[in-house]
């Protein structure tokens, strides 16, 4: 009988994925930053009581205030910290992993090279230093003396070079940059045709270069990634013969502050300090990543986890006070929101009607009001905590329905007898496409008011999921589609999308111009001023219209002291230091 | 099949006159059933409710308000706003019409197709009965999930309008899902056939159509009933499931379950029971009643219940 | 009865066959692949990684190669997990099945005892509570409930932990491990069964009602045999005999996990596990988990069906 009742069955299968939905597709954008951030739950919008939405709540630090409301889970793990992490697979090895949420374990398990400030420009790590040469192309890294890896085997060069090395074999399936860099001799290794990659060159134990064949200024971050031992991940490895590494994925060997104790699928990753770590065994013996799903707001308020990431709405906020055990870090991804544009369309191709599209788009609303505060208005393609970041000579595009109609007006457009503006015969509609989430529907229910007062026919379509999203703009058959970015570390990432056709059928010489200058050059001074000129460009020419910048705090316990957390690199260069009171 | 004997017949054709005293009967039989009126009354109001209800409302247009957003119940708006400022119960209203014509609609679909499938599957048996149940075998094992995607990628491409959408796939839904239940009407065929009355229709002499619709169907209502009672609850709620595939309603439109779904985290359930309650309490209310009613139905409609 | 087993065995090789390419190319044919989502990939990379994992290949193509492995056993890795299929599902399912079998227990003891009396009782105020409470527990969704449970007995009372199938970090082993294990399903079964009970103790109510009235129950009372005899002796017995076709039906469900309640209470079960995949369009886990639903959903049919011949030897297939 139970099975009779289709519909409800068919109904079950579907809903759980309403609700796996959230999860999957912040894979998907996670797996496109291997140190993405952790689980985020996205509250819903709304404080109850007063009407002012709180835009101003630019989430300042909130203490934890009263310690003794502390569950008491959570009062008797004394040497064990724990972290909600959406869904790690067991795939711990670097570059291997097909899941952001498997880089974010890695990335404890391993030290890289290199790490960024919290500008996002390169410093050492692992490596004690790095130099560039002077025509560019070859960098040059020191290691120190008495690197290791946790067994105890030596960490020298030859590491280094084996794993710049592996990640051109031809069989290579993850989503490194690396192979992509244009190193010399990399080419001919994937293609059989060498031994060894000819610019990958071991000077002495401690010192490794790798020479490029064109300037590339954000090479120094890819090159700067986790090392792989070359006695444990090479003893087996045959070019073109990749299979073996996925027998390692769950004995990962790595450098970094903690050491995988054991992995139970689908419930934890539990670790453990890593006594030979570089920069000193970490102060908490033990950290777990606790795989949770679902609402994390249940598991920090019974104290099951330590540490979660909440949008930074006014209700999260407020719940994070008035549980009063506690304590937050604000945090600004370094990601972009943006509704890409189908230039192949008439009516797109013309600037005037691209920014009228954003002069009537009430952005403040949707992003930061109906947010509660959890976002910010973005106007050009990098984030607010970048090195690159500039307002001056920006065009805000603040919320202006009359300055939209006379651009449009000016255009040819002119609104026929069902309100719907027309040229040439053709109507002034807009096919647009998003991905079922709480935030899409926020979006349609106020873009189709705001964008009917200007008379554009606003025809919103819903895809199921990020895939199918994904797939329905590759056909071609949209006019906008909302997307955010992938983290991004150089700013040349957030530029890409409109010079290598992936902004469909948008082709800006000056850009492309602009944004190849800022690529041969590593000095990040003239870098920022190449950009500023830059983003004026992208500003006023809009190939997509840029929409908001997310705004999260992590809420940790208040029992755990020096807390720090890269936006950039996560937990894993902060890790060491956080110490249970 | 009692009751033909109480039918007492001047004039006209035994036949009708049978049909029409059975009827008559069962809607004296249903009247006074209290419970099973109170169901009925319960959801034509509920009805009545939803497609006349927002002609009333001031705030039918479904717009949004910024700045009164998440309001508790006041004098303005009975059962509070929602996150963007809209009038809770104008919503809860608009959304019934689409659910309750959904659950119904997809209801009836499955029903009849499931209950045909399945009573010439078990009355005909052989050839018949292993054709429709190997096919249904088939159909049993196919996921519904990638079905679901691809069906949205179809429409999607062949630019059906999204509010129309819901509706063809609540067909092709039902066209997939009626194994289980043909599998049930079935099996509930296969014994009534070697029940003792039916033996005596073969004694008789009768026919097979006579057989099947004067003797095995009536058999079989009270189960339809049950089953298509039950199933009205899970076809309100798989509409919110539809929504969700971008197959459904979108976004402004409500429907009971979207509204449920968007309010479904710890926040809203400790400090705004006004964006829950009502649609949760609208879905609790009418599967209730309706199924009450579908009881007494049942009841009614049992021949073996008259003596 | 043999002959009629080794041609439903027949019928189940061909429907198997039909069900595996077909379920393939529905999967083949969802929009997106497992690439497709991977945001920071240039398109010659995507194109790369299609080729190497053969993803360019004509259907039919790869549904022969994923065929020829999976008769030899070999279901392949897993894409997104790196890991193979076979010890994933052992790794899951056992989790799901755990849930599952004690749920459907309870579901099928309580809908069993409850069915009876509310049939015996037609009409009481028992009878009458019994179906609003029934139809009430089948008009929430399960979504809802679960988070509701949550919030009550985990974060508001502290009752009961509020997911997950042990403590984490715990190292508890025996009977403490068994306690654990207890208190964290909990909250799963028992919404698992509020929402199963329902349609099942309204299938026995009705199949009670039926046979309660049927004249050798008259004649058993008749005889004086004790009521509370009659009723779970003749009269449940014969009320159960169509259920026993549902045992069948039960069998894939036994081990598919539930989606949505895993979801909720972070169960590590086989059902999050697909609708992760299916996300990711993870395909070899795909079809591996479709096919053994698929293998489990043909037998129990044919399992309810000879159930049936058994139970009922008047019934003719």
């Amino acid at each position: 009988m139970k099975k009779g009742f289709v519909i409800l069955s068919g109904m079950v299968l579907a809903s759980s994925l309403a609700l796996a939905a959230c999860g999957s597709d912040e894979a998907a954008q996670n797996a496109a930053a291997p140190s993405g951030a952790e689980s985020v739950s996205s509250g819903d919008a709304g404080s109850g009581a007063e009407a002012q939405p709180a835009a101003q709540t630019t989430a300042d630090a909130i203490q934890a205030s009263d310690m003794s409301k502390l569950p008491s889970v959570a009062q008797q793990r004394t040497d064990t910290i724990i972290v909600g992490l959406t869904d790690p697979s067991g795939a711990f090895t670097p570059y291997f992993h097909q899941s952001g949420y498997d880089g974010n374990v890695s990335s404890l398990l391993y030290q890289s090279l290199l790490t960024v400030d919290d500008q996002g420009l390169p410093v050492g790590n692992l490596a004690e230093s790095y130099e560039v040469s002077d025509d560019e192309k070859t960098y040059t890294f020191h290691l120190p003396k008495d690197a290791v890896f946790s067994d105890g085997s030596p960490l020298t060069a030859e590491d280094v070079a084996f794993t710049w090395t592996i990640l051109h074999d031809k069989a290579y399936d993850g989503d490194s940059q690396i192979p992509e860099l244009g190193i010399v001799g990399g080419a001919d290794y994937k293609a059989g045709k060498a031994d060894s990659v000819s610019g990958i060159k071991v000077i002495d134990p401690q010192t490794v270069s790798v020479t490029l064949e064109n300037v590339d200024a954000s090479a120094i971050l890819q090159l700067g990634g986790d090392v792989l031992s070359k006695a444990y991940y090479g003893k087996d490895y045959k070019f073109g013969e990749l299979e073996y590494i996925k027998k390692l994925h769950e004995n990962p060997l790595g450098n970094g502050p903690y050491k995988l104790e054991k992995f139970i699928p689908g419930q934890e990753v539990r670790m453990i300090a890593n006594d030979k770590y570089a920069k000193g065994k970490p102060a908490t013996e033990h950290f777990i990543y606790k795989t949770s799903e679902g609402d994390a707001w249940q598991f920090v308020e019974t104290g099951e986890i330590d540490y979660s990431s909440f949008a930074a709405t006014q209700e999260n906020l407020d719940k994070i006070k008035g549980l009063g055990f506690l304590s937050t870090v604000p945090y600004t991804p370094s990601t972009y929101g943006y509704l890409t544009l189908n230039h192949e369309h008439k009516q797109l191709q013309d600037k005037a009607v691209r920014q009228a599209l954003t002069y009537g788009l009430d952005r403040q609303s949707i992003y930061v009001d109906a947010n509660q505060g959890a976002g910010e208005v973005a106007n050009i393609p990098t984030s607010p905590i970048s090195w690159s970041y500039t307002t001056e000579n920006i065009n805000p595009y603040a919320y202006d329905p009359d300055k939209a109609n006379q651009l449009l007006d000016e255009a040819g457009w002119v609104a026929g007898s069902d309100g719907i503006r027309e040229k040439d015969g053709q109507k002034l509609t807009i096919h647009y496409l998003g991905r079922k989430s709480p935030d899409t529907d926020v979006f349609i229910a106020l873009a189709e008011e705001n964008y009917k007062a200007i008379g554009v026919d606003f025809q919103p379509e819903v895809l199921a999921d990020f895939n199918a999203l994904v797939s329905k703009v590759e056909g071609g058959d949209y006019d906008m589609a909302a997307f955010s970015t992938a983290m991004m570390t150089d700013p040349s990432e957030g530029i890409t999308q409109f010079i290598d056709g992936e902004v469909l059928g948008y082709d800006n010489p000056e850009v492309t111009k602009l944004n190849k200058e800022a690529l041969a050059v590593t000095d990040t001074a003239k870098r920022k001023e190449i950009y500023q000129k830059l983003y004026e460009v992208v500003n006023d020419d809009l190939p997509v219209i840029f929409t908001n910048y997310r705004k999260i705090v992590y809420a940790y316990n208040g029992r755990i002291e020096n807390v720090t957390v890269s936006p950039f690199t996560g937990l894993a260069d902060g890790l060491s230091e956080w110490t249970l009171k | 099949m009692s009751s033909v004997s109480g039918a007492a017949a001047p004039g006209r054709g035994a036949k009708t006159a049978v049909k029409s005293s059975m009827w008559r009967q069962s809607v004296r039989l249903l009247l006074k059933n209290k419970l099973a009126i109170a169901g009925l009354v319960i959801v034509v109001l509920m009805f009545l409710a939803c497609f006349i209800g927002p002609m009333f409302s001031p705030y039918a247009d479904n717009k949004t308000n910024m700045r009164i957003m998440n309001r508790a119940p006041n004098l303005q708006h009975w059962l509070g706003t929602d996150k963007l400022g809209r009038d809770v119960l104008t919503r809860v209203l608009l959304a019934g019409r689409i659910s309750l014509t959904v659950g119904l609609a997809s209801m009836v679909l499955s029903v009849t197709l499931g209950t045909l499938l399945g009573a010439l599957s078990g009355f005909f048996r052989g050839v018949v009965d292993q054709v429709i149940m190997r096919v249904a075998d088939l159909l049993l094992t196919i996921p519904s999930l990638p079905l679901l995607f691809i069906f949205g990628a179809l429409l999607s491409d062949w630019k059906v309008p999204p509010e129309n959408r819901m509706y063809i796939v609540m067909l092709i839904l039902s066209l997939v899902n009626w194994p289980s239940m043909a599998r049930m009407i079935r099996g509930q065929m296969l014994s009534l056939r070697e029940r003792e009355f039916m033996q005596a229709t073969t004694v008789l002499g009768l026919n097979n159509k006579r057989k099947l619709f004067h003797h095995l169907l009536p058999n079989l209502i009270p189960l339809i009933i049950v089953i298509a009672t039950l199933n009205i609850g899970g076809a309100i709620l798989s509409e919110s499931v539809l929504s969700f595939f971008g197959l459904g309603v979108t976004a402004p439109t409500p429907t009971w379950g979207n509204m449920i779904d968007a309010a479904n985290n710890l926040i809203d359930f400790q400090e705004r029971p006004w964006l829950w309650m009502p649609p949760g309490l609208s879905i609790f209310i009418t599967v209730i009643a309706i199924n009450i009613f579908g009881d007494g139905l049942r009841d009614v409609l049992d021949p073996k219940q008259k003596r | 009865m043999g002959a009629y087993l080794s041609k439903r065995l027949s019928y189940i090789m061909i429907i198997l066959a039909a069900a595996s390419l077909m379920i393939f190319c529905l999967y083949a044919m969802t929009p997106g692949d497992f690439i497709s989502s991977n945001i920071k990939l240039s398109a010659e990379r995507k194109a790369e990684l299609r080729e190497i994992y053969g993803l360019n290949r004509p259907v039919l193509e790869r549904y022969w190669t994923w065929l020829t492995h999976a008769l030899r056993g070999d279901l392949g890795y897993s894409l997104a997990q790196q890991r193979p299929v076979l010890a994933l599902f052992n790794t899951y399912i056992w989790n799901s099945f755990l849930l599952a079998v004690v749920s459907t227990f309870f579901t099928w003891v309580i809908a069993v005892i409850v069915g009876v009396v509310a049939a015996y009782r037609q009409y009481s105020w028992f009878d009458t509570l019994v179906m609003i409470v029934i139809f009430g527990a089948m008009s929430i969704p399960s979504f809802f409930i679960g988070l509701f449970l949550i919030k009550i007995f985990a974060v508001d009372l502290h009752l009961l932990p509020p997911g997950g199938i042990t403590t984490t970090g715990s190292n508890a082993v025996g009977w403490a491990h068994v306690q654990e294990v207890i208190k964290h399903m909990t909250l799963p079964v028992a919404v698992m069964t509020l929402l199963g009970t329902g349609s099942l103790t309204r299938y026995f109510r009705s199949n009670m009602i039926d046979v309660i009235r049927q004249d050798y129950i008259r004649t058993a009372r008749a005889k004086g045999v004790k009521e509370s005899k009659v009723l779970f002796g003749h009269a449940l017995r014969n009320a159960m005999l169509p259920a026993i076709t549902l045992v069948g039906f039960e069998l894939p469900a036994l081990f598919g996990g539930s989606l949505i309640i895993e979801k909720i209470f972070n169960w590590p079960g086989i059902g999050q596990l697909y609708i992760q995949s299916f996300g990711q369009r993870d395909y070899p886990l795909l079809m591996g988990f479709t096919m053994l639903i698929a293998i489990l959903t043909v037998i129990g049919t044919l399992l309810s069906d000879v159930l049936y011949r058994i139970a009922d030897p008047r019934v003719k297939l």
